[in-house]
């Protein structure tokens, strides 16, 4: 079964993801913060990963750089509520970005795109 | 003191220390309690608005299915604070959430408690619970207490009838605009900022008509608002109204006209008409303004500069030579600061 990580702080976007995910027929392993990976989990290639770039104690594109340093996958979503056109901007400059999804989020994009991988 | 007196003064202390303490620990608990009983809320609303918005077809969940759900965990009218925090997480997830989940949340919103909690908040005493009883509905679109919001909007206290207005623009959009020559208050810039930005988030796209219907208005802060919604909708075919205003009785309506004319190019012929207007402006940094604006959006005009070379204020006759230097009319400056100099002979001792 393709595997999906999703990473956000913010409990109510994490759960909603995670439901839009599995719904998807896709493994989903959802988690607050990078702290709350497994071992196994970082052993792990994801199909997707669907993270937040803000959290405590570590700049957004820093977090980016660790994402795609530590852990396998193939498509990196951000899902953030800093839409701000400087950050997007330094974001997509970064390489091995495949979308970006700024509060308000339209979910039927991130839907699509998982539906897309899926056929 | 004696031994006795002593004695009892430390026990006396001791007294207080133990309250001191016992408070400190029935605080610790109750916040203990309070907090995880926020967190049940949060992860039982999460996990109910994501079974909402994405529902398993095999295992569907019903409204009542929600609400018996939320009253398990101390959603109830009796529990206000419990009632107030969840109407945090609703507008929360509201500002989170766009497209077609944005109007499946409406629905969901409109099945479920708050309970009437922020239309009551609006006949409170305080003001502070009345704007923000009116930001919660307009946050939540609660469209049906239009009517009930709407007798604010010329409220005494400033932040009560800020999100009042607020709220006419969330709900009527464009319509909302009518109500503008009606206003008793002031609006002030943060206000007219808001309104706009608000404007422009719900309702991109223009409806003149509305707009047009105000342009009569005597009120200053009127004027200033409806310049502002020109200029952030770059609505070309209305800049009519501003350039009308350039040259404006009232200082801050002249000031914001100045502003939002920066955003737009004009035809030659309203130019011509903006440099006529340039002449009644009172103001000399308005002039400095405008005569930039000018310069950076129309074609060197060495007549208009030379007519202000000669002017009265030294500020705008040092920027017009300055313009007349660098572009090509040297010897019309040096002329004009030769002509300075007092037409006496040298002496030479």
């Amino acid at each position: 079964m393709k595997k999906v990580l999703v990473i956000q702080e913010d409990l109510i976007i994490l759960k909603i993801l995670e439901r839009l995910v599995s719904l998807n027929n896709y493994e989903c392993k959802a988690i607050p913060s990078l702290s709350d990976l497994s071992i196994e989990d970082q052993e792990s290639n994801f199909n997707f990963i669907i993270t937040d770039i803000l959290f405590e104690g570590i700049a957004p594109l820093q977090f980016v750089a660790q994402v795609q340093e530590i852990l396998t996958h193939e498509n990196l979503l951000i899902v953030t509520s800093m839409g701000q056109d400087k950050i997007k901007q330094e974001i997509f400059a970064l390489s091995g970005i495949s979308g970006f999804y700024a509060v308000p989020i339209d979910l039927d994009e991130i839907d699509a795109t998982l539906k897309a991988y899926n056929e | 003191m004696n031994e006795i007196s002593l004695l009892f003064f430390i026990k006396i202390l001791v007294l207080l220390l133990v309250v001191c303490w016992i408070s400190i620990g029935v605080s610790m608990f109750y916040r203990r309690i309070r907090t995880s009983r926020l967190a049940l809320i949060e992860a039982t609303f999460a996990d109910l608005v994501s079974r909402y918005l994405y529902n398993d077809p095999a295992n569907p969940l019903s409204v009542q299915q929600i609400n018996d759900r939320l009253k398990k965990t101390g959603i109830r009218p009796a529990n206000r604070n419990n009632v107030q925090y969840l109407i945090s997480l609703m507008i929360r997830t509201q500002r989170s959430i766009s497209g077609s989940n944005f109007t499946k949340l409406q629905k969901l919103y409109g099945m479920i408690p708050p309970y009437g909690v922020s239309i009551k908040k609006i006949s409170s005493w305080n003001w502070y619970r009345q704007a923000r009883g009116i930001r919660e509905i307009y946050e939540m679109n609660q469209v049906h207490y239009l009517d009930e919001v709407l007798k604010y909007r010329n409220d005494k206290n400033i932040y009560v009838r800020r999100e009042a207005q607020i709220a006419m623009v969330v709900f009527l959009g464009w319509e909302s605009l009518r109500f503008l020559p009606y206003l008793k208050w002031n609006m002030t810039l943060w206000q007219q900022i808001k309104v706009v930005e608000k404007l422009y988030d719900f309702y991109p796209q223009p409806d003149l008509k509305w707009l047009q219907k105000v342009y009569g208005t005597e009120r200053s802060f009127a004027k200033r608002l409806l310049m502002r919604i020109i200029r952030k909708f770059e609505l070309q075919s209305e800049v009519e109204f501003i350039m009308k205003h350039l040259a404006d009785e009232d200082y801050e309506v002249r000031e914001t006209a100045i502003y939002c004319i920066n955003t737009f190019s004009v035809s030659s012929a309203s130019m011509a008409y903006i440099k006529n207007e340039y002449d009644k402006i009172p103001d000399a940094t308005q002039k400095l303004q405008l005569m930039n604006y000018i310069y950076e959006n129309s074609n060197m005009d060495p007549e208009f500069y030379l007519e202000k070379l000669y002017g009265p204020n030294e500020d705008i006759k040092l920027n017009v030579a300055q313009i007349l230097w660098n572009n090509g009319y040297k010897e019309k400056v040096q002329e004009f600061y030769m002509q300075q100099f007092p037409k006496s002979s040298l002496y030479v001792g």
